[in-house]
């Protein structure tokens, strides 16, 4: 038997002295941790599923009002938008959340029925629907939340709506969503004539001209013809719109929160623990181990108690996710997968957070004097 | 004529803001390899003097000199802790989450990075000190005497030139009192180490070639 003493195992004997207290400060950095993993991977999730959602349905420009949640634009409009050289293809969409049932709620596009955005679309079952029609298409994912085939009827704000197909999205966003004429969902929402904005697929670049500059050219035109509306390219408007903002804040802001609350418990552990061993912090003084060796010992205490903390975080935030992914409340808007540089993130941030944590008690036990240490009783 | 090993100066130590003096200018000088007691009535000072000696606190004034060189200005008092003195206390003061072997490894954390030594060093010293059959124990499962002998080894672990001793057998019971002096006048001997004990036991006091008496902060003539 063999006992090598080092730095980080009498750190971890002292973690091990209150067990009690070690695995319940464990479970406050893993809850906060956890919660920053499955908040930002949540708002993350949805961010990549909004640029799946683009970059699959072969937008090029998204034309809106500044304020992404309005349904403001005049349809109208898009007779000048047609005119556009640069504009291949262009179609009035409406964007909306709704609550289809108590326990689901689902984006809601309104296309028109000749949208070039169904070419995205595989239908698992039915077809399209026909503008002027109380139809709408569901995803995969909702129907199956909603238990729907195609024929059967959906009651939407008082009005009935008949399922003409079902098909298969290729992102959660549109795997969970319901798709109606724009007819109807403008007389559903009481907005004729107005729609979110237009999707525009652009001619291909003229030859020697760059993509990114063909891209800048097109945009400038559109703006031009159309005074007041934004014309955003379409990686940019996935990353950039309001609902992806809004999402990030949330999830940072709870985040934040939740690590203070994590970084409070390991500093109130690592103080009873500096306060508890005075005299051992004495007798280390008193051997010759000086300022910074004692502060290093508390630091690697605090550091270890927010990497295991976060591994356990980390842990619980992937289980979230998965869970989320299920829920019919969620499973429209946010996919299980992670990225390991998240989970790399919320590992430092645990270590760091234990850094801070421990930074005062630290250097309160490093710069007790030894004789006041060793007589504390 | 050689230098003395440790040089006290006129040393004074007050504390409350000068209302306590423990220390009324002592002065005395040690030669490397003496063994001392040093003993008076509670509270006379003589702990004070021993934590003066071994770099554990500073003076109100006056200086304690190590081989010619001011303590705190001259070497520095972690320094001088960690390589040139070792202490023991009454009270043990072992690392209770530590086997025995891991207390004597402690001071040398600081001192060397190589593990392996530190392990040997640590069985060597507790072997030594006839403790072989106990290394992997924790202080709680260790009788007092056992204790304190894990405490010398743990103060003999980096080699110091002098071993400071307050009050080691306070705790003990005499035949376990007799067998620590036994050790530490041997480790004296053998390591030709400065032994500088603080005792009220005048068998132990006596047993010194030299003996200080502090009365009222001041060493009695």
């Amino acid at each position: 038997m063999v006992h090598q003493l080092s730095f980080a195992r009498f750190a971890c004997k002292n973690l091990l002295r209150r067990r009690l207290r070690t695995l319940l400060t464990l479970c406050g950095i893993g809850m906060a941790i956890g919660a920053f993993v499955t908040l930002v991977g949540f708002s993350r999730s949805f961010e990549r599923e909004w640029q799946r959602l683009y970059s699959s349905s072969g937008i090029d420009i998204a034309v809106v009002d500044k304020n992404f949640m309005n349904t403001s634009v005049n349809e109208s409009l898009i007779d000048k938008l047609r005119a556009v050289p640069a504009v291949a293809q262009a179609h009035p969409m409406i964007f909306n959340i709704m609550d289809i049932t108590p326990e689901v709620n689902a984006l809601i596009f309104g296309w028109h029925q000749d949208s070039f955005e169904f070419d995205s679309l595989t239908f698992n079952s039915g077809g399209r629907f026909h503008d002027g029609k109380a139809e709408i298409i569901v995803g995969e994912v909702l129907a199956r939340n909603l238990n729907k085939k195609v024929g059967d009827t959906v009651e939407l704000q008082g009005s009935s709506f008949t399922i003409a197909g079902i098909f298969h999205g290729g992102t959660a966003l549109v795997a969970g969503a319901l798709i109606m004429p724009i007819d109807q969902l403008q007389q559903l929402s009481s907005l004729q004539g107005k729609v979110s904005g237009f999707h525009v697929r652009l001619r291909p670049a003229p030859a020697g001209e760059s993509p990114q500059h063909y891209m800048k050219r097109a945009q400038a035109q559109i703006e031009a013809a159309l005074p007041g509306l934004n014309a955003q390219a379409a990686a940019d408007r996935a990353s950039n719109n309001q609902f992806v903002d809004l999402a990030h804040a949330v999830a940072w802001g709870t985040s934040c929160i939740a690590l203070l609350m994590g970084i409070l418990g390991i500093a109130n552990t690592m103080a009873m623990s500096v306060f508890e061993r005075t005299r051992e912090i004495g007798i280390l003084r008193a051997i010759g181990w000086k300022t910074w060796r004692v502060m290093m010992l508390i630091q690697i205490e605090a550091s270890v108690l927010g990497l295991v903390g976060g591994i356990l975080g980390i842990g619980i935030g992937v289980g979230a996710l998965h869970l989320l992914a299920t829920l019919p409340q969620t499973a429209s808007v946010v996919s299980s997968s992670f990225s390991w540089i998240h989970l790399v993130e919320a590992l430092v941030i645990s270590v760091i957070s234990g850094l801070i944590a421990g930074a005062y008690p630290a250097w309160r036990g490093s710069h007790l004097s030894p004789v006041e240490a060793l007589h504390y009783d | 004529m050689t230098s003395p090993q440790l040089e006290v100066r006129n040393l004074r130590k007050s504390y409350d803001g000068g209302r306590i003096e423990a220390l009324r200018g002592v002065s005395l000088s040690i030669e490397a390899g003496e063994f001392i007691a040093i003993s008076g009535a509670s509270g006379s000072g003589k702990s004070t003097l021993l934590q003066l000696l071994g770099g554990l606190d500073v003076p109100t004034s006056g200086e304690v000199l190590f081989e010619n060189a001011a303590l705190g200005t001259a070497i520095h008092l972690d320094e001088y802790r960690a390589h040139r003195v070792g202490f023991i206390f009454q009270a043990f003061y072992l690392l209770p989450t530590l086997r025995a072997i891991e207390n004597v490894q402690v001071p040398m954390l600081v001192v060397t990075g190589n593990a392996n030594h530190r392990v040997e060093r640590a069985k060597a010293l507790l072997h030594e000190l006839g403790l072989e059959h106990r290394l992997y124990q924790y202080p709680n499962e260790l009788s007092a005497g056992e204790r304190q002998r894990v405490a010398i080894a743990r103060a003999l672990a980096n080699q110091p030139s002098i071993l400071l001793a307050d009050e080691p057998t306070g705790n003990l019971d005499s035949v376990n009192s007799a067998r620590i002096m036994e050790i530490l006048t041997g480790i004296q001997k053998t390591h030709g180490m400065t032994l500088i004990i603080v005792t009220h036991e005048n068998d132990i006091a006596n047993a010194a070639p030299r003996h200080i008496r502090i009365r009222d902060g001041r060493i009695e003539p």
